[in-house]
């Protein structure tokens, strides 16, 4: 019984982590065409853009800033990517390891 | 405007031709303004605008020189600030150039937002704040700056950041029409450079580059606002289509997002051109064939010859044939000049070099080096303009690339004195890390930027990010002298004919050097850094200096990270335009 609840797990999580992985490397892609422009070396450092890598600001607050932006400082990215794409670039951003550069 | 200062100014906007030696009004300030001179000139005269700044390089010429002489070294001590007005919503900084007819100064501010000033007191005469589409503005990175404006036919024009060109009556501000010229809500860019006025026409370039689109430079009739011609920077010909590899003309960047010059002799506008996208090309040493734009990618990061009547290409030279380093054609001046008889056109190139063309056909006559720190090339074949020893950044990491993506110069103008011969520029040296990351280009529902690496400034091997201004040989780039500063000024530059150069300097001083010796005379702390234009212009008998201050551009937006204070502090939503006179 344990045997075959492992194995369902493992099938069911094959996708998932295929799912997961697609989806982050989309998410590096959307960064480095679109918003490496300003937050540079990929969020690690500061730049045009404040530095991204070990930000204390919650999810939800990172999630509404890149669909809303900021006048003059950052663009309104809400119509230009969709949900999923949005919540990927969020796991992106937790992603990056700050090494205080 | 009287009817008959009306008049004088249709009369003077229909002389295309070169105006008579002995028809040259008295370049002192003592001719008068509001159209009290005797004679007056037109901007396709090369030694300038007179009394008047008439278009966004000072003339066709794009010297940036006013051949007023009021103001010297001598007696600048006493110069000082006339007036000063703010417009609001200086978004990104006050970044543009001010025009000034007949006593009126015309200039528009961030959101394309134009005013008309008493030149002598500041007195607003009238206002147009367009209504933009705010949700595209919210959505767009290259915005809501509008660098100029143009004026002809009794009327001012302005671009704005969603794609339309609009016409304004000089005298009321009343919109004559309003041309919607760019998709912008699918292709997110609209205009931010000035229009250039010719003949009969409105000639403007939409923002590319980075931008997947194709870059159009728009022909537009004066007096109706119909759109007249196109010419597409990106595979504007089936010639030139064959230089784009699997269709990548379809989303190759290019544009035209600075005003050109034009040669009133030959009939030809000069226009610079964008990069092609993506920006950066993980193809590598291997671009010829493969990536995702294989090919030369003609006509961007190039110069172009354009008939202003229909539009048609002339000729044209590819600056950096692939540009793979951002380094545009579309910044700098034409400066257009004479040299042991031929008629030369020098053109700065954001990469650090300045190209000398013939302007029979945009041959090569010379090629040299304003910035130290290049890397990305080996060399530029003076006699050819080939380049040597491309740098060619294939997927992964690449350290110390020379200059940064911010160019070896950015987007405003340097300046040109007859009367010292002397080219005036300002230079950059900065470099960058960046890892080349392969992507694909976002088109729907509205295109996005397409970068292709990650990537951060930092200073050269061995020596520190700094800026210079030099005074030069245009023709050989012999350097007379040369000023340091700690950081690259970002604004324009006024040379006039009382012997001095103008530089509103990033900290905020607008200084003034001695044009023939590089020795500073004056200065004047405006508060905030400068990333706009700067102009002179006489009214009502004085001559006076005007300078749009505000920081915040796209390149000063680095600013902060590399140099520290007071970039990191300094507002970037404000602005001004500051005029000033001899007390």
């Amino acid at each position: 019984m344990i045997r075959i609840l492992a194995l369902t797990v493992a099938l069911s999580l094959g996708p998932a982590v295929a799912w997961a992985q697609d989806r982050a490397a989309e998410a590096a892609q959307i960064f480095a065409s679109t918003c490496g422009f300003c937050h540079q070396d990929g969020g690690r450092a500061a730049g045009r853009g404040p530095k991204l890598a070990g930000t204390d600001r919650p999810d939800d607050y990172l999630l509404n800033r890149i669909r809303v932006g900021k006048e003059g400082a950052m663009p309104a990215f809400g119509r230009a990517f969709s949900e999923a794409q949005l919540r990927a670039l969020v796991v992106y951003i937790r992603s990056l390891k700050d090494d205080a550069r | 405007m009287t009817t008959k200062r009306g008049a004088l100014y249709l009369a003077r906007l229909a002389m295309v031709v070169l105006v008579a030696t002995a028809c040259s009004m008295s370049s002192t300030s003592q001719g008068g303004g509001g159209g009290t001179g005797a004679m007056r000139t037109s901007m396709s005269e090369p030694a300038g605008a007179g009394n008047d700044w008439m278009t966004y390089h000072g003339s066709y010429q794009s010297w940036h020189y006013s051949p007023l002489t009021e103001i010297n070294p001598d007696n600048i001590k006493r110069l000082q600030v006339a007036w000063v007005h703010h417009p609001g919503r200086s978004t990104r900084g006050l970044q543009s150039m001010p025009l000034v007819a007949d006593g009126v100064l015309y200039y528009t501010g961030s959101y394309s937002r134009v005013w008309a000033l008493d030149a002598a007191t500041g007195k607003p005469i009238w206002s147009y704040f367009p209504k933009l589409n705010d949700d595209l503005v919210a959505a767009q990175t290259h915005s809501p700056y509008t660098r100029g404006i143009a004026l002809g036919q009794g009327k001012v024009f302005v671009g704005t950041v969603d794609g339309r060109l609009i016409a304004l009556d000089m005298k009321t501000g009343r919109p004559a029409w309003d041309t919607k010229l760019v998709n912008s809500e699918k292709l997110t860019v609209g205009f931010t450079g000035a229009p250039l006025f010719v003949k009969d026409k409105v000639i403007i370039g939409s923002q590319g580059g980075e931008w997947p689109g194709r870059g159009p430079i728009f022909g537009v009739d004066a007096a109706s606002g119909r759109k007249v011609w196109e010419f597409l920077t990106v595979a504007g010909t089936e010639e030139s289509k064959k230089t784009w590899g699997n269709d990548s003309w379809r989303t190759g960047g290019g544009g035209g997002w600075m005003a050109g010059g034009y040669d009133a002799e030959s009939n030809t506008v000069w226009w610079g051109t964008g990069n092609p996208a993506p920006l950066y090309d993980w193809a590598g040493f291997e671009w010829k064939t493969t990536g995702p734009r294989p090919g030369d990618n003609l006509f961007t990061t190039a110069v172009i010859a354009l008939d202003p009547d229909n539009g048609r290409l002339k000729f044209y030279h590819q600056e950096l044939p692939h540009d793979a380093w951002d380094f545009d054609s579309a910044v700098g001046e034409f400066v257009m000049l004479e040299r042991d008889g031929k008629k030369l056109v020098v053109h700065p190139n954001k990469g650090g070099h300045v190209f000398v063309y013939d302007r029979k056909d945009a041959s090569i006559v010379n090629v040299w080096q304003l910035t130290k720190h290049i890397n990305f090339v080996k060399s530029i074949d003076p006699k050819t303009g080939a380049l040597i020893g491309r740098r060619d950044l294939p997927l992964g990491k690449h350290t110390n690339l020379c200059p940064a993506i911010a160019g070896g110069m950015s987007w405003n103008s340097g300046a040109y004195s007859p009367k010292t011969g002397l080219y005036y520029k300002i230079g950059q040296e900065w470099c960058m890390d960046l890892e080349v990351i392969k992507t694909t280009p976002v088109l729907e529902p509205q295109a996005q930027l397409d970068i292709g690496a990650n990537f951060k400034l930092r200073n050269p091997e061995g020596d520190k990010a700094h800026g210079h201004l030099s005074a030069r040989d245009p023709v050989t780039g012999a350097k007379k002298w040369e000023v340091m500063f700690p950081e690259p000024p970002l604004a324009s530059l006024l040379a006039t004919g009382g012997n001095l150069v103008f530089v509103p300097d990033p900290r905020g001083m607008l200084r003034a050097y001695d044009a023939q010796s590089g020795k500073e005379v004056w200065s004047h702390n405006n508060g905030i850094g400068h990333n706009g234009g700067i102009i002179s212009f006489a009214a009502k008998g004085k001559q006076y200096i005007a300078v749009a201050t505000g920081w915040g551009s796209l390149v000063g937006d680095e600013f902060g990270e590399l140099f520290g204070e007071p970039y990191k502090s300094m507002p970037k939503d404000a602005g001004a335009i500051v005029v000033f006179t001899l007390e």
